[in-house]
Protein backbone atom coordinates (compact mmCIF):
# COMPACT_ATOMS: atom_id res chain seq x y z
CA UNK A 1 0.00 0.00 0.00
CA UNK A 2 3.12 2.18 1.19
CA UNK A 3 4.63 1.83 -2.34
CA UNK A 4 1.76 2.23 -4.28
CA UNK A 5 0.84 5.25 -3.07
CA UNK A 6 4.56 6.96 -3.10
CA UNK A 7 4.41 5.64 -6.94
CA UNK A 8 1.22 7.36 -7.77
CA UNK A 9 2.36 10.48 -6.13
CA UNK A 10 5.90 10.25 -8.19
CA UNK A 11 3.96 9.67 -11.45
CA UNK A 12 1.21 12.46 -10.54
CA UNK A 13 4.60 14.91 -9.43
CA UNK A 14 6.28 13.90 -12.90
CA UNK A 15 3.12 14.87 -14.91
CA UNK A 16 2.58 18.09 -13.43
CA UNK A 17 6.30 19.03 -14.14
CA UNK A 18 5.65 18.03 -17.65
CA UNK A 19 2.83 20.31 -18.11
CA UNK A 20 5.28 23.23 -16.56
CA UNK A 21 8.20 22.25 -18.98
CA UNK A 22 5.79 22.69 -22.03
CA UNK A 23 4.60 26.10 -20.82
CA UNK A 24 8.10 27.22 -19.60
CA UNK A 25 9.72 26.16 -23.03
CA UNK A 26 7.74 29.31 -24.89
CA UNK A 27 8.22 32.41 -23.35
CA UNK A 28 11.32 34.53 -23.76
CA UNK A 29 13.45 33.64 -26.34
CA UNK A 30 13.57 29.59 -26.65
CA UNK A 31 11.49 29.33 -29.30
CA UNK A 32 12.90 31.08 -31.79
CA UNK A 33 16.47 31.22 -33.39
CA UNK A 34 19.81 32.13 -31.85
CA UNK A 35 20.78 34.10 -35.06
CA UNK A 36 19.79 38.06 -35.67
CA UNK A 37 16.93 38.52 -38.37
CA UNK A 38 16.02 41.87 -40.20
CA UNK A 39 12.69 42.50 -41.65
CA UNK A 40 11.70 45.51 -43.29
CA UNK A 41 8.21 46.36 -44.49
CA UNK A 42 5.18 48.25 -43.83
CA UNK A 43 2.53 47.46 -41.34
CA UNK A 44 -0.66 46.47 -43.21
CA UNK A 45 -2.50 45.67 -39.49
CA UNK A 46 -1.75 46.70 -35.55
CA UNK A 47 -3.53 44.74 -32.75
CA UNK A 48 -1.09 46.47 -29.54
CA UNK A 49 -1.77 46.34 -25.73
CA UNK A 50 -1.18 43.38 -23.10
CA UNK A 51 0.12 40.74 -23.37
CA UNK A 52 2.28 42.21 -25.83
CA UNK A 53 1.74 44.06 -29.18
CA UNK A 54 1.58 42.52 -32.75
CA UNK A 55 2.41 43.88 -35.99
CA UNK A 56 1.96 42.50 -39.88
CA UNK A 57 4.39 43.37 -42.27
CA UNK A 58 4.46 43.05 -45.98
CA UNK A 59 8.08 41.80 -46.46
CA UNK A 60 9.92 43.79 -48.94
CA UNK A 61 11.16 41.36 -50.74
CA UNK A 62 8.29 38.91 -51.52
CA UNK A 63 5.10 40.80 -49.93
CA UNK A 64 4.40 38.26 -47.56
CA UNK A 65 3.18 39.05 -44.44
CA UNK A 66 5.16 38.95 -41.43
CA UNK A 67 3.96 38.62 -37.45
CA UNK A 68 5.98 40.58 -35.39
CA UNK A 69 5.53 40.50 -31.73
CA UNK A 70 6.58 43.78 -30.04
CA UNK A 71 6.41 44.39 -26.60
CA UNK A 72 3.17 44.96 -23.60
CA UNK A 73 2.87 48.66 -23.50
CA UNK A 74 4.90 49.76 -21.07
CA UNK A 75 7.98 48.19 -22.85
CA UNK A 76 6.64 50.23 -25.86
CA UNK A 77 6.59 53.60 -24.32
CA UNK A 78 9.94 52.95 -22.77
CA UNK A 79 11.11 52.40 -26.35
CA UNK A 80 9.69 56.20 -27.58
CA UNK A 81 7.27 53.71 -29.98
CA UNK A 82 3.20 55.47 -29.65
CA UNK A 83 0.35 54.29 -31.75
CA UNK A 84 0.51 57.12 -33.88
CA UNK A 85 4.38 56.44 -35.07
CA UNK A 86 2.85 52.33 -35.38
CA UNK A 87 0.14 52.61 -37.89
CA UNK A 88 -1.14 51.00 -40.71
CA UNK A 89 0.99 52.00 -43.58
CA UNK A 90 4.34 53.04 -41.63
CA UNK A 91 7.61 51.40 -42.83
CA UNK A 92 9.40 49.19 -40.20
CA UNK A 93 12.48 47.73 -40.06
CA UNK A 94 12.72 45.44 -37.60
CA UNK A 95 15.32 43.40 -35.61
CA UNK A 96 15.20 40.38 -33.71
CA UNK A 97 15.09 36.56 -34.21
CA UNK A 98 12.16 34.63 -36.25
CA UNK A 99 10.71 31.23 -34.74
CA UNK A 100 12.64 28.44 -35.00
CA UNK A 101 10.11 26.15 -36.82
CA UNK A 102 11.13 27.54 -40.67
CA UNK A 103 6.91 27.80 -41.39
CA UNK A 104 6.20 30.16 -38.90
CA UNK A 105 6.53 33.77 -40.32
CA UNK A 106 7.14 34.75 -36.58
CA UNK A 107 9.43 37.27 -35.03
CA UNK A 108 9.97 38.37 -32.02
CA UNK A 109 11.20 42.05 -32.29
CA UNK A 110 14.45 43.46 -30.08
CA UNK A 111 14.84 46.93 -31.89
CA UNK A 112 12.48 48.43 -34.82
CA UNK A 113 13.69 50.88 -36.89
CA UNK A 114 11.58 53.93 -38.24
CA UNK A 115 12.19 56.51 -40.49
CA UNK A 116 15.80 55.93 -39.57
CA UNK A 117 15.53 56.15 -36.12
CA UNK A 118 16.03 53.38 -33.24
CA UNK A 119 13.61 52.37 -31.16
CA UNK A 120 15.40 49.75 -28.81
CA UNK A 121 12.74 47.27 -26.94
CA UNK A 122 15.62 45.14 -25.26
CA UNK A 123 18.11 47.80 -24.58
CA UNK A 124 20.19 44.93 -22.83
CA UNK A 125 20.01 42.57 -25.77
CA UNK A 126 22.26 42.84 -28.98
CA UNK A 127 20.51 43.79 -31.87
CA UNK B 1 -21.24 34.83 -28.99
CA UNK B 2 -22.24 37.33 -31.58
CA UNK B 3 -19.63 39.68 -33.19
CA UNK B 4 -21.26 43.31 -32.14
CA UNK B 5 -21.22 41.98 -28.32
CA UNK B 6 -18.06 40.70 -28.87
CA UNK B 7 -17.03 43.84 -30.26
CA UNK B 8 -18.62 46.18 -27.77
CA UNK B 9 -17.10 44.10 -25.07
CA UNK B 10 -13.44 44.46 -26.18
CA UNK B 11 -14.04 48.20 -26.98
CA UNK B 12 -15.05 48.97 -23.20
CA UNK B 13 -13.51 51.05 -20.68
CA UNK B 14 -12.30 48.64 -18.71
CA UNK B 15 -11.28 46.07 -21.53
CA UNK B 16 -8.98 49.38 -22.61
CA UNK B 17 -7.78 50.17 -19.48
CA UNK B 18 -6.59 46.46 -19.11
CA UNK B 19 -4.90 46.49 -22.22
CA UNK B 20 -2.85 49.52 -22.11
CA UNK B 21 -2.14 49.26 -18.16
CA UNK B 22 1.33 48.24 -16.81
CA UNK B 23 0.55 46.25 -13.69
CA UNK B 24 -3.03 46.11 -13.72
CA UNK B 25 -3.44 43.02 -16.55
CA UNK B 26 -0.29 41.06 -14.83
CA UNK B 27 -1.94 41.01 -11.76
CA UNK B 28 -5.31 40.33 -13.07
CA UNK B 29 -3.24 37.87 -15.23
CA UNK B 30 -1.81 36.56 -11.46
CA UNK B 31 -4.99 36.37 -9.60
CA UNK B 32 -6.66 33.87 -12.57
CA UNK B 33 -3.05 31.58 -12.18
CA UNK B 34 -4.09 31.85 -8.38
CA UNK B 35 -7.57 30.62 -9.13
CA UNK B 36 -6.28 27.50 -11.84
CA UNK B 37 -3.46 26.77 -8.83
CA UNK B 38 -6.26 26.06 -5.72
CA UNK B 39 -8.89 24.83 -8.26
CA UNK B 40 -6.42 22.08 -9.64
CA UNK B 41 -4.61 21.32 -6.37
CA UNK B 42 -7.40 20.82 -4.76
CA UNK B 43 -9.07 19.08 -6.91
CA UNK B 44 -6.16 16.83 -7.81
CA UNK B 45 -6.09 15.32 -4.60
CA UNK B 46 -9.58 15.13 -4.02
CA UNK B 47 -10.08 13.19 -7.40
CA UNK B 48 -6.80 10.99 -6.26
CA UNK B 49 -8.40 9.82 -2.40
CA UNK B 50 -11.76 8.94 -4.87
CA UNK B 51 -9.53 6.70 -7.51
CA UNK B 52 -8.64 4.99 -4.65
CA UNK B 53 -5.72 6.74 -3.13
CA UNK B 54 -5.10 7.75 0.93
CA UNK B 55 -7.88 5.06 1.45
CA UNK B 56 -7.37 5.32 5.16
CA UNK B 57 -8.38 9.00 5.47
CA UNK B 58 -11.62 9.70 5.31
CA UNK B 59 -13.58 11.47 2.33
CA UNK B 60 -16.05 13.62 4.01
CA UNK B 61 -13.17 14.97 5.93
CA UNK B 62 -10.91 15.92 2.75
CA UNK B 63 -14.01 16.57 1.17
CA UNK B 64 -15.12 19.52 4.08
CA UNK B 65 -11.05 21.17 3.40
CA UNK B 66 -10.53 20.35 -0.63
CA UNK B 67 -14.21 21.24 -2.02
CA UNK B 68 -14.05 25.05 -0.45
CA UNK B 69 -11.04 25.65 -1.63
CA UNK B 70 -11.63 24.04 -5.25
CA UNK B 71 -14.67 26.27 -5.51
CA UNK B 72 -12.86 29.30 -4.61
CA UNK B 73 -10.05 28.94 -6.87
CA UNK B 74 -12.58 28.26 -9.57
CA UNK B 75 -14.38 31.56 -8.69
CA UNK B 76 -11.47 33.44 -8.83
CA UNK B 77 -10.63 31.41 -11.59
CA UNK B 78 -13.83 32.52 -13.55
CA UNK B 79 -13.69 36.68 -12.74
CA UNK B 80 -10.50 37.27 -13.56
CA UNK B 81 -10.59 34.64 -16.37
CA UNK B 82 -13.43 36.99 -17.61
CA UNK B 83 -11.44 40.27 -17.47
CA UNK B 84 -8.90 38.28 -19.26
CA UNK B 85 -11.41 37.50 -22.31
CA UNK B 86 -12.72 41.24 -22.02
CA UNK B 87 -9.18 42.40 -23.05
CA UNK B 88 -9.10 40.53 -26.47
CA UNK B 89 -12.72 39.15 -26.76
CA UNK B 90 -12.99 38.55 -30.50
CA UNK B 91 -9.65 36.93 -30.58
CA UNK B 92 -10.45 34.80 -27.89
CA UNK B 93 -13.95 33.52 -29.23
CA UNK B 94 -12.29 32.76 -32.41
CA UNK B 95 -9.64 30.43 -30.75
CA UNK B 96 -10.66 26.59 -31.17
CA UNK B 97 -8.46 25.66 -27.79
CA UNK B 98 -10.39 28.43 -25.64
CA UNK B 99 -13.92 27.21 -27.50
CA UNK B 100 -12.52 23.54 -26.16
CA UNK B 101 -11.67 25.01 -23.36
CA UNK B 102 -14.91 26.58 -22.17
CA UNK B 103 -16.97 23.40 -22.74
CA UNK B 104 -14.49 21.09 -20.90
CA UNK B 105 -14.87 24.25 -17.84
CA UNK B 106 -18.69 23.02 -18.58
CA UNK B 107 -18.29 19.28 -18.53
CA UNK B 108 -15.62 19.63 -14.50
CA UNK B 109 -18.51 21.29 -13.76
CA UNK B 110 -21.42 19.37 -14.85
CA UNK B 111 -19.41 16.78 -13.87
CA UNK B 112 -18.98 18.08 -9.93
CA UNK B 113 -22.55 18.69 -9.29
CA UNK B 114 -23.81 15.42 -10.98
CA UNK B 115 -21.63 13.32 -8.88
CA UNK B 116 -23.12 15.29 -6.09
CA UNK B 117 -26.36 14.51 -6.88
CA UNK B 118 -25.65 11.27 -7.47
CA UNK B 119 -24.14 10.44 -4.81
CA UNK B 120 -27.55 11.17 -2.53
CA UNK B 121 -28.93 8.38 -4.50
CA UNK B 122 -25.70 5.90 -4.47
CA UNK B 123 -24.08 6.55 -1.48
CA UNK B 124 -21.80 3.60 -1.49
CA UNK B 125 -21.07 3.29 -5.43
CA UNK B 126 -17.58 2.99 -5.73
CA UNK B 127 -17.77 2.55 -9.45
CA UNK B 128 -19.49 6.28 -8.86
CA UNK B 129 -16.53 7.05 -6.73
CA UNK B 130 -13.71 6.09 -9.13
CA UNK B 131 -15.88 7.75 -12.42
CA UNK B 132 -16.50 11.03 -11.27
CA UNK B 133 -12.81 10.79 -9.96
CA UNK B 134 -11.62 10.11 -12.95
CA UNK B 135 -13.44 12.31 -14.96
CA UNK B 136 -12.51 14.89 -12.91
CA UNK B 137 -8.94 14.78 -12.87
CA UNK B 138 -8.69 14.47 -16.78
CA UNK B 139 -11.62 17.46 -17.82
CA UNK B 140 -9.57 20.24 -15.12
CA UNK B 141 -5.51 19.25 -16.01
CA UNK B 142 -7.40 19.28 -19.92
CA UNK B 143 -8.65 22.46 -19.01
CA UNK B 144 -5.31 23.54 -17.47
CA UNK B 145 -3.15 22.49 -20.90
CA UNK B 146 -5.16 24.02 -23.21
CA UNK B 147 -5.35 27.73 -20.82
CA UNK B 148 -1.47 27.53 -21.25
CA UNK B 149 -1.72 26.66 -25.19
CA UNK B 150 -4.40 29.71 -25.98
CA UNK B 151 -1.24 31.88 -25.43
CA UNK B 152 0.71 29.83 -28.28
CA UNK B 153 -1.47 28.91 -31.31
Amino acid sequence: MQRRTFLAQAAAAAALCGLAGRARAHHGWAWATEKEFELTGPIKAVRLGNPHGELTLGAADDGEDWLVEIGQPWRNRRAGLTDEILKIGTEVTAHGHRAVDPAQRLVKAERLVIAGKDYNLYPDRTS
Amino acid sequence: MEAGVLAALEGSGLAAALRGSTWLYPLVNTAHVLGVALLVGAIAALDLRMLGLWAELPLAVLSRVLVPVAATGLALAVVAGSLLFAAGASEYAASPLFRAKMALVALGIANALGYRLLRRRHPESPTLLRAAGTISLATWLAVLTLGRLIGYF
